[in-house]
């Protein structure tokens, strides 16, 4: 069994119209046991940039910590916040100074850019990076992800039907998962607000 | 003045190495450091129950000057720590860095803020590495630190050269910062409020500038506080908030007209 399918994950991101969308599943598994139902997989950067880490969950939490560190210090020298595409290239090159033994994550980072652009990107666990237009897919659940999104995704949607879009994309896809789910965490960014809302999918 | 030259003549020999003592058992680096600060700009840091007041005295005001965001006495070193600076500037640019980069360490190891005074012996701690070893010289810089922490609540400190700190209501640091001490001893009262003590600031830097007037221009007006959902805030004010409050508190005339 893989190390990156211990503690199970699906994260989910996509573009809609000036606005963005980032969803995660909540459990937390030690292999077939689950262990919680409330793990937090996405975090917030800043106000216009959320990242969200799957893979190893003490890798996941380590390396939000560690991005925060660096991101404060560039907000205090630079006195402004980070641009999604920086703050990817950032994450991309702190995964790659573990390059012989790598944080074992896969994040998803989305972002509204300058012109409130909706920025959105993922990378391997060695800071691949993968920018996208529409969606992108990370985790266990990753496969079935693909699929779901592929088929219910159309370009410049607004944030109500994003949500209700990736909503459906995630929720559908961690049931052919038995080692993510127990919920949905999603976030629908505007650049006038930031709404937070949890799903409730199978319970399994 | 006179006294100092004399002393420079007997100190010749025991000056010029910052990790050696005088017979009189000085350290000549560091008091020279403490005289190149009360050359420079002066700043005044007052404590009151709801917040840190921390102003400043622009040295530098020129015309050319390009008026950036960046300001030039105050700097923030975390969310609920800040600090006026009082010497040279490039030496004050390396020890504000440094400070940032320790409140980091700190938060990563324990996910939480730096309690305030942690912070500054930390710095201190890297400043008296360089009147103890190396053979370099120390850092021309005096801090005034401004913060809160969730076990003392709001704090103010000044640091010198030396590594030396000190807790303090209410401190001065820069040029003529013993003629603002004194007036901040007399002055100082122990239950003011935020907006009293940024009334005091400005009445002891005006006494003390040497510059003829008072505008918002010269000045840097900084406070620490906590907002009504219980955040630490920094907020710098702006020129024309300042020029608001330099006319409210009646301190905006030329020093010989004020009575």
């Amino acid at each position: 069994m893989s190390i990156f399918e211990y503690n199970g994950s699906a994260v989910v991101a996509m573009v809609g119209k000036n606005c963005f969308a980032i969803a995660s599943d909540r459990r937390l598994g030690v292999q077939l046991q689950t262990i919680a139902t409330d793990f937090q997989r996405i975090s917030k950067i800043h106000d216009r940039v959320f990242i969200a880490l799957s893979g190893l969950a003490t890798d996941v939490q380590t390396l939000y910590q560690r991005l925060v560190f660096r991101h404060k210090l560039y907000q205090l020298r630079e006195e402004r916040d980070m641009k999604p595409e920086t703050f990817a290239s950032l994450v991309s090159a702190i995964l790659y100074e573990k390059r012989f033994g790598p944080y074992l994550c896969q994040p998803v980072i989305a972002g509204l850019g300058e012109d409130d652009k909706p920025f959105i990107c993922t990378m391997d666990s060695i800071g691949a990076k993968e920018l996208a237009k529409d969606f992108v897919v990370s985790g266990t659940a990753s496969e079935s992800l693909y699929g779901a999104c592929e088929a219910m995704y159309k370009p410049d949607m607004e944030a109500e039907e994003l949500f209700e879009t990736i909503s459906q994309a995630l929720l559908s896809s961690v049931d052919r998962d038995c080692l993510s789910g127990w919920g949905g965490h999603v976030y629908v960014v505007t650049p006038t607000e930031i709404k937070e809302r949890i799903l409730k999918g199978r319970m399994d | 003045m006179i006294s100092l030259s004399k002393v420079k003549n007997m100190s010749r020999r025991y000056d010029s190495r910052t990790t050696i003592f005088s017979p009189e058992g000085r350290l000549y680096q560091v008091e020279y450091a403490m005289e190149a600060i009360g050359n420079a700009g002066s700043a005044i840091g007052i404590l009151s129950k709801d917040g840190v007041v921390l102003i400043g005295e622009k040295k530098v005001t020129s015309k050319l000057l390009q008026t950036s965001t960046s300001s030039e006495k105050m700097y923030k070193i975390d969310d609920h720590v800040a600090c006026a600076v009082a010497g040279i500037m490039s030496d004050a640019n390396i020890l504000i860095n440094t400070a940032r980069v320790q409140a980091q360490r700190y938060t990563f190891m324990y996910q939480e803020p730096m309690p305030v005074e942690q912070l500054v012996q930390s710095l201190c701690d890297t400043k008296q590495g360089y009147t103890q070893f190396g053979g370099l010289r120390p850092f021309g810089v005096s801090f005034l630190f401004a913060g809160w922490d969730k076990n003392h609540g709001f704090q103010l400190y000044m640091s010198d050269p030396s590594g030396n700190y000190g807790g303090w209501k209410a401190a001065a640091v820069g040029a003529n910062n013993q003629a603002a001490q004194s007036i901040l001893k007399q002055d100082y009262k122990e239950d003011a409020t935020r907006e009293e003590a940024v009334e005091l600031a400005l009445k002891v830097l005006s006494k003390t500038m040497d510059s003829t007037s008072l505008t918002s221009e010269k000045l840097e007006l900084a406070e620490v506080f906590l907002t009504p959902s219980g955040s630490v805030k920094y907020h710098v004010h702006s020129p024309d908030s300042l020029t608001k409050l330099l006319l409210k508190h009646g301190v905006t005339q030329p020093a010989a007209e004020s009575s």
